[in-house]
């Protein structure tokens, strides 16, 4: 069983101050097991908070990162499940669920994780999934003003995702749960 | 005849195995030793079976059939699985199916601890720390140890007790407990499947039809055996004649019985199964820990608090150390007095060797002996018809396993004796006590502590603790002796120690000798009480006369202390009087008695609550109601109208004497006491308590001299007021008692100059003018004025006597529950066993006390 946490466009310090208090009580070290991140934190700091909750940190590069080091893409494997990183906005038209497939497709990646577009998404695709944790925390994009913070936290056993969604809606922390299975077969048959 | 020809259905025979005899156990020759062996042990070739009986897991009764056994075995299974199941959380598996509701509260990240999530974090906690000792646990027998399955099991058992016992939780050295456990299991199970080889037949299923009738034995394996059978598997060994199973050795049926699957609970019933060792392991481990209905159970071994009804108030390790000292100091006194001199306590060592059974000292093979023995000491509590005040809650000796676990302490401290007395130095001690030697004789050691072990029960029950009292007070150091007993705190090295030492120890003592002759009767009582009155009014005068100035000067500084002082003080003052009494002329002993049995009557009379004389009361409660009653007798026989001129007289005179500070009023008496001529103090030992000790009580020092001196000076003259004076000492003290409570809560006025005040005093009687505060002025202008009429004075006399009692009550207890709060540093936690007791006593008196005074005040 392991614990994945997902989240990214914090836009620290440009548009947003920090993570939201709530967010930040719940975050604990000595839980979670892998943090993926998918870009524009944007500043050296927030890489160094994330590094106290989880030592194994994976970043990919947004378009307001100052770290220039970090990866386009970024594809890593956890338990039987192989998760590929891409911040998006490199994918056009953002967002778009087949253009996202065809990163998927082209990264071999049963999870794909985006960011870019600030709202929490996920779909179940051709026996993957590809995820959008949203803003953790809360900060407008280029697409819109109106955005909840939220991140996700994915439990990894076996053949099974459990996606559990934060979000921060009026001040309270919102919970949803999504479950996955891969089925053998499919990973076999790609 | 070919077995093949005979049953076709059998298999093949066992392999030839007609060169590789039985196991040695299993021949004939073993037999009736055998016999002899599962008479007391039933089970005794077969460990792990047989600690399961001997911890209680099994029903240790002899005629328990095997299927009492399988069931019980089935039942403890049950729960274990059903525990296991409960308590291991999977929380990504939904238990009841559904989907838990309240995704809010169940996610890895909520805060609630109740969570499943939570719990699930905690447990893994759990895991990680248990695995960080597992992992290197007994690397010399890695091969078993050291396997996952093993490991596994170990994890989950440990895991599921410690979530199980949440107050005592994980600690290291429970694992070491567990282990040796779990390999008694297993090699039980090698041992069967060895067994099964040999005797395949026996073990193999037959429903052939082919019934055979046991005449005498109509166990379960009826069904399986037929005698065919068994002559061929006799004529596949050739050696042995063997007609039928029962003839096999007795041993070997159990293996047998042991492992058979039928009856009610099926597979679960297998007392010998591989698949259910874990349910076994922690069965037992269960059992260990929890002692299941004895006196030791190795989870108090553990926990760092002083158990339930412990009246030590001492971690329970921490006390079986201190009954391991006991009984080493009663088997080798050189040893144990080498040991205290090189300071070394006997937690040192015995918390590692009582945690873990002696685990790290021995090896595994050798342990498993020493188990065994353990194990086979009944851990029932032995009934003792010892009363609370002896009994010094030494759990750990009262049970034969515990006595037993002690035993082999001292045992192998013996063994180490000579090595031990070379030492010079607590550390080369501690290092030859903590590397025991490898190459031991088990055997021996065994008998050793075998012996001892009666030997720490015998003990344990006829003399309890005169022992460890001497141990406490010869071991204390000057510090810790400070540290445990306030009175003493003021001068460590006057001989006020030294005596005091004995004092204790005396009312202990005397505390003891009344308590056995309470049942002889009464008559037998009073020479003793007067004994103990007497030795203990000796230590007084000799405490109070060598005490030197020098130390009053520090107890003057001393604020804080000198409350208490003051009080233990009166306290002996109050038995001084007494024991004056005993020492007089006739007709003063004549006329004292009358006033005591007077007294006696009217203290009957006032409290209803003595149902006793209070000859009685103060047998129970030797420390300090003797002193507070009989002086509450002498106020009440002043009450009595026979004496009332009389207490007229007294009363003046106390405050005349008082008041010669600044002699105002009934000059007379006070003239003749001053012009009297003054004689050395020494002539008159019945004065010297009440001179010496008022100089010691500095607060009131300024009065109280000239007062007492004056009392010097009328013991020659005027015998006849003798006895009066003491009455009037007695008020006065009873005055004292209600001033220093005013005054020790206060503050001291001038306390640090005192003593220079007194001195002055002393030697210059004539102009003896001390500084008085303004309110023992005021206190005893009162005195007088009130003495007019005397009902009132007396009501109200009684009243302030009670209020002040409950003041002084009130001051005592708090000081002792300041003491035991400061007796929690690690370093005096044996020792406090002795101020524990000494508490205890003391904390009866106070509630005899206590009631005394609610009587007085309600007057």
């Amino acid at each position: 069983m392991v614990l994945v946490l997902a989240l990214g466009d914090l836009h620290i310090p440009h548009r947003a101050p920090d993570l939201p208090a709530k967010f930040k009580s719940m975050l604990v070290p000595g839980k979670i097991q892998h943090i993926i991140c998918t870009g524009n934190l944007s500043i050296k700091e927030v890489h160094d908070y994330l590094k106290t909750l989880c030592p194994d940190l994976h970043i990919t590069r947004g378009e307001y990162d100052e770290d220039t080091r970090y990866p386009e893409t970024k594809t890593l494997t956890i338990g039987q499940f192989k998760l590929g990183l891409c911040h998006g906005h490199q994918v056009i038209p953002w967002g778009d669920l087949d253009s996202l497939a065809m990163l998927q497709r082209q990264l071999d990646v049963d999870i794909l994780v985006t960011g870019h577009t600030h709202q929490f998404t996920a779909y179940k695709h051709e026996g993957g999934v590809v995820i959008n944790p949203g803003s953790a925390t809360g900060a407008y994009s280029s697409i819109t003003y109106d955005v909840n913070p939220s991140f996700v936290l994915m439990d990894i056993d076996g053949l099974r995702v459990v996606v559990y969604v934060y979000e921060l809606i009026d001040g309270e922390v919102k919970v949803d749960k999504i479950d996955f299975k891969k089925t053998a077969s499919i990973h076999t048959a790609h | 005849m070919p077995p093949a020809l005979m049953n076709p259905l059998m298999p093949p025979p066992p392999p030839p195995s007609v060169s590789v005899s039985a196991p040695p156990e299993l021949e004939g020759s073993d037999d009736v030793s055998g016999r002899s062996v599962t008479q007391k042990r039933r089970f005794g070739d077969l460990r792990g079976l047989q600690w399961r009986v001997d911890l209680g897991v099994l029903p240790s009764e002899s005629s328990t059939s095997i299927d009492d056994l399988r069931r019980v075995t089935a039942d403890c299974r049950r729960r274990y699985a059903n525990l296991r199941r409960r308590l291991l959380v999977e929380p990504h598996i939904p238990k009841d199916g559904s989907n838990s509701p309240d995704l809010t509260m169940d996610n890895p990240l909520s805060q609630n601890p109740d969570s499943t999530w939570s719990r699930f974090f905690r447990n893994a906690e759990l895991e990680r720390m248990v695995d960080q000792d597992l992992s290197r646990l007994y690397p010399e027998h890695g091969n078993y140890f050291q396997t996952p399955g093993c490991q596994g099991i170990l994890r989950r058992i440990l895991l599921l007790w410690c979530l199980r016992h949440p107050e005592c939780g994980y600690r290291q050295g429970m694992h070491e407990l567990l282990a040796p456990l779990l390999y008694v299991l297993q090699v039980d199970v090698e041992r069967l499947s060895e067994v099964r080889k040999l005797y395949e037949d026996i073990f193999t299923d037959k429903f052939d039809g082919l019934l055979y009738q046991e005449n005498d034995l109509s166990y379960s394996f009826d069904f399986r055996k037929s005698q065919d059978l068994l002559e061929d598997e006799i004529g596949s060994h050739g050696n042995a004649k063997v007609k039928s199973l029962d003839e096999l050795d007795p041993a070997l049926q159990t293996i047998v019985l042991l492992s058979d699957a039928y009856g009610a609970e099926g597979e679960l019933g297998i007392v010998l199964s591989e698949k259910f060792m874990e349910h076994d392991a922690y069965c037992m481990f269960d059992a260990l820990m929890s002692g299941v209905r004895g006196s030791v159970a190795m989870a108090d071994f553990f926990s760092s608090f002083p158990v339930a009804g412990s009246q030590t108030g001492l971690p329970p390790v921490i006390e079986a150390s201190t009954a391991l000292y006991h009984l080493l100091c009663l088997v080798d006194s050189s040893l144990y007095s080498h040991l205290l001199d090189l300071g070394v306590e006997p937690q040192y060592f015995s918390l590692r060797w009582l945690r873990v059974l002696f685990g790290r000292e021995f090896s595994l093979d050798n342990l498993l002996i020493i188990w065994d023995e353990i194990f086979a000491s009944d851990n029932s509590k032995v009934e003792k018809s010892v009363d609370d005040n002896i009994d010094w809650g030494l759990r750990i000796l009262h049970s034969p396993r515990g006595a037993f676990i002690a035993a082999m302490a001292v045992a192998m401290l013996l063994h180490l004796r000579s090595s031990l007395l070379a030492t010079e130095n607590p550390t080369t001690c501690l290092q030859r006590l903590l590397n025991f030697p490898e190459n031991i004789n088990i055997k021996k050691l065994l008998e050793k502590a075998k012996s001892l072990q009666a030997r720490a029960l015998s003990v344990d029950i006829s003399s309890p603790s005169p022992l460890i009292i001497g141990y406490h007070l010869q071991s204390k150091s000057v510090m810790t002796r400070s540290q445990t007993l306030p009175s003493e705190t003021v001068s460590p090295k006057t001989p006020v120690n030294l005596l005091t030492d004995s004092y204790w120890e005396e009312k202990w003592r005397v505390a003891h000798e009344a308590e056995e002759l309470k049942q002889d009767g009464i008559e037998q009582q009073i020479p003793t009480r007067k004994k103990g009155w007497t030795e203990k009014v000796k230590n007084t005068l000799r405490r109070a006369g060598s005490d030197p100035p020098p130390s009053r000067i520090k107890n003057g500084k001393k604020e804080s202390k000198v409350v208490r002082r003051n009080i233990l003080e009166a306290l002996h003052k109050a038995l001084g009087p007494e024991e004056e009494a005993e020492q007089m002329d006739c007709h003063e002993i004549l006329c004292k008695q009358e006033n005591i049995s007077e007294a006696a009557e009217g203290v009957q009379q006032n409290d209803n609550s003595k149902g006793d004389n209070s000859y009685s009361s103060d047998d129970r409660c030797p420390s300090g109601n003797t002193g507070i009653e009989e002086s509450s007798s002498v106020y009440s026989d002043s009450t009595s109208p026979p004496n009332e001129a009389n207490y007229h007289e007294i009363t003046s005179q106390g405050s005349s004497v008082a008041s010669n500070l600044y002699l105002d009023e009934c000059d007379e008496t006070a003239d003749t006491s001053l012009s009297d001529p003054p004689l050395p103090v020494s002539d008159h030992p019945e004065s010297i308590p009440e001179t010496s000790e008022s100089t010691d009580v500095d607060v009131d020092k300024s009065e109280n001299i000239p007062q007492m001196s004056g009392c010097n000076n009328n013991d020659p003259g005027n015998s006849a007021t003798h006895p009066k004076e003491k009455k009037q000492n007695k008020f006065q003290w009873f005055w004292k008692f209600g001033r220093n409570t005013v005054e020790g809560i206060s503050g001291k006025v001038g306390a640090a100059s005192e003593p220079t005040k007194s001195t002055s005093s002393c030697s210059n009687q004539s102009n003896s003018q001390p500084p008085v505060s303004s309110t023992t002025s005021e206190h005893f202008t009162s005195v007088s004025s009130k003495g007019d009429s005397v009902d009132q004075n007396v009501m109200g006399t009684l009243k302030n006597i009670g209020q002040s009692m409950l003041d002084h009550i009130q001051v005592i207890e708090s000081v002792f529950q300041q003491d035991r709060n400061q007796g929690v540093s690690v370093e005096n936690l044996s020792k406090n066993i002795l101020v524990g007791k000494g508490q205890v006593t003391a904390m009866a008196a106070l509630k005899e006390l206590r009631k005394i005074s609610n009587i007085l005040s309600e007057m």
